[in-house]
């Protein structure tokens, strides 16, 4: 059981990367002069793990999957620290988004589980707060905070379209 | 040690976290030239706002250095003017240009000026020079007192601000001269007394000392006069003299040592006594 949750989630891990790499970092377009809007949809390889899985590997994992897409980016740390922030406060968003009755220990986070509206502001809480933070680290002054915020929002909402459109088409049991 | 292995392990995370995220930043700034520019624009921009905090820091460190060297400066130019004084107005001799007056800077400790008597406690005495009956000034305009008494560490002026106070006066360009001594309990003004009446003076001329005691030399500025009349049946003019300095804000002071003071009093002495 365990086994093949974590072939699972090698497997959702190598094809969001891989599909990052290809196809959506690809996808980017511009809107006006100003703003950038960029499908980001590698979270999900994180925000997809056990819930109880323990939060330092959930950090490292990060940290790799982010410097992976760094590489290939041409960006150094800027994916790798955004996405590093994001697994470190997932167990944040774990706890604000908490059901009724609690986690079991073999909870995996997805609609089947636990509904759609629970994975809806799961997901929105930490996908958020890695947009913002990868741009932030990108554009990294805040001068350009109303730029930051623009590119945020927009690319937000191009992401979790394309996250929910995954989630849809790859109904994964875990 | 197991106390450390707990440590990590209870917030392992927490510091896997925060190192990451430090190495990531160190990532963005060295592999992304946009980034790195911005971090060492703003970074020099930071680092030189506190270098200037702390230069002004350091300078409010130091000003009683910058305050104490600038008061040897002081002196030295208070002796230069004496001298200049005596070159000018002295017929000249072989040793015109001996300096006959020390000035040793101090500070104060102790400054009365609302009592009848007046005092005021120097923090330098014997050891730095200090001796009795060695005039005190606060630059080349404005007179504080006379030394009384001498401990190793500490002088005891007696403020112009006192009723025994008498300082040969005269006033400035004219040869006559008076004593100047202090009678109403007001901290501007002393009072010049004994010039004959038939010396003419003005309203604004200048007073300065006389340089006919071992105490001051001569043409150390002390006030203006500002108000003068001749009592009945008195032979000299009474008058007002408003101080150029303020003693109540007093801080700093030069001693004036004259260096001939116990050749010319010794003399004097024998005088009296034949």
């Amino acid at each position: 059981m365990s086994n093949s949750i974590n072939i699972i989630n090698v497997l959702r891990i190598l094809f969001l990367v891989l599909a990052q790499i290809w196809i959506f970092n690809s996808m980017a377009f511009q809107i006006g002069n100003h703003i950038d809007v960029h499908f980001i949809i590698y979270p999900l390889a994180i925000l997809a793990l056990p819930v109880r899985m323990p939060q330092a590997l959930v950090i490292l994992i990060s940290f790799v999957i982010g410097l992976i897409i760094d590489v290939f980016d041409n960006s150094l740390g800027v994916h790798a620290g955004s996405l590093v922030l994001m697994g470190y406060i997932r167990n944040l968003s774990f706890a604000i988004v908490e059901p009724f009755d609690g986690y079991n220990i073999q909870d995996v986070p997805s609609i089947r589980q636990f509904g759609f509206a629970w994975f809806i502001s799961y997901i929105s809480i930490n996908l958020f707060v890695q947009i913002f933070t990868y741009f932030s680290l990108e554009i990294f002054t805040f001068i350009y905070i109303l730029d930051i915020l623009l590119n945020t929002i927009t690319s937000f909402i191009v992401s979790i379209f394309s996250i929910f459109l995954i989630q849809f088409i790859f109904r994964t049991k875990y | 040690m197991y106390n450390a292995f707990q440590l990590i392990a209870k917030y392992g995370a927490h510091i896997l976290f925060i190192v990451l995220e430090i190495i990531c930043f160190n990532l963005i700034i060295n592999y992304n030239s946009a980034q790195k520019k911005i971090y060492l624009n703003s970074s020099n921009v930071y680092a030189s706002k506190i270098q200037n905090v702390r230069s002004r820091i350091d300078g409010y460190l130091s000003l009683k250095e910058v305050n104490d060297s600038l008061m040897r400066q002081n002196a030295n130019l208070i002796e230069n003017l004496i001298v200049i004084e005596y070159a000018t107005k002295s017929i000249p001799n072989a040793d015109s240009l001996d300096v006959a007056y020390d000035i040793l800077p101090a500070s104060i400790c102790r400054n009365d000026i609302f009592n009848r008597n007046n005092y005021i406690t120097l923090c330098s005495g014997r050891r730095h020079g200090i001796d009795q009956n060695m005039g005190v000034i606060e630059s080349s305009i404005g007179i504080v007192g006379i030394v009384k008494n001498v401990t190793e560490n500490f002088a005891q002026v007696m403020s112009i601000l006192n009723s025994q106070t008498k300082i040969s006066c005269s006033i400035k360009n004219k040869n006559s001269f008076g004593t100047l001594v202090w009678k109403d309990m007001d901290q501007q003004y002393m009072t010049l007394q004994d010039i004959p009446k038939h010396h003419k003076v003005s309203i604004g001329d200048t007073v300065i000392t006389s340089g006919y005691s071992t105490v001051f030399p001569r043409g150390i500025l002390v006030g203006k006069i500002e108000k003068y009349d001749i009592e009945i049946g008195s032979n000299s003019y009474t008058m007002k003299v408003r101080l150029f300095n303020d003693l109540s804000k007093l801080n700093y002071a030069y001693v004036i040592k004259n260096r001939f003071s116990n050749e010319q009093l010794s003399l004097e002495s024998q005088e009296d006594r034949e």
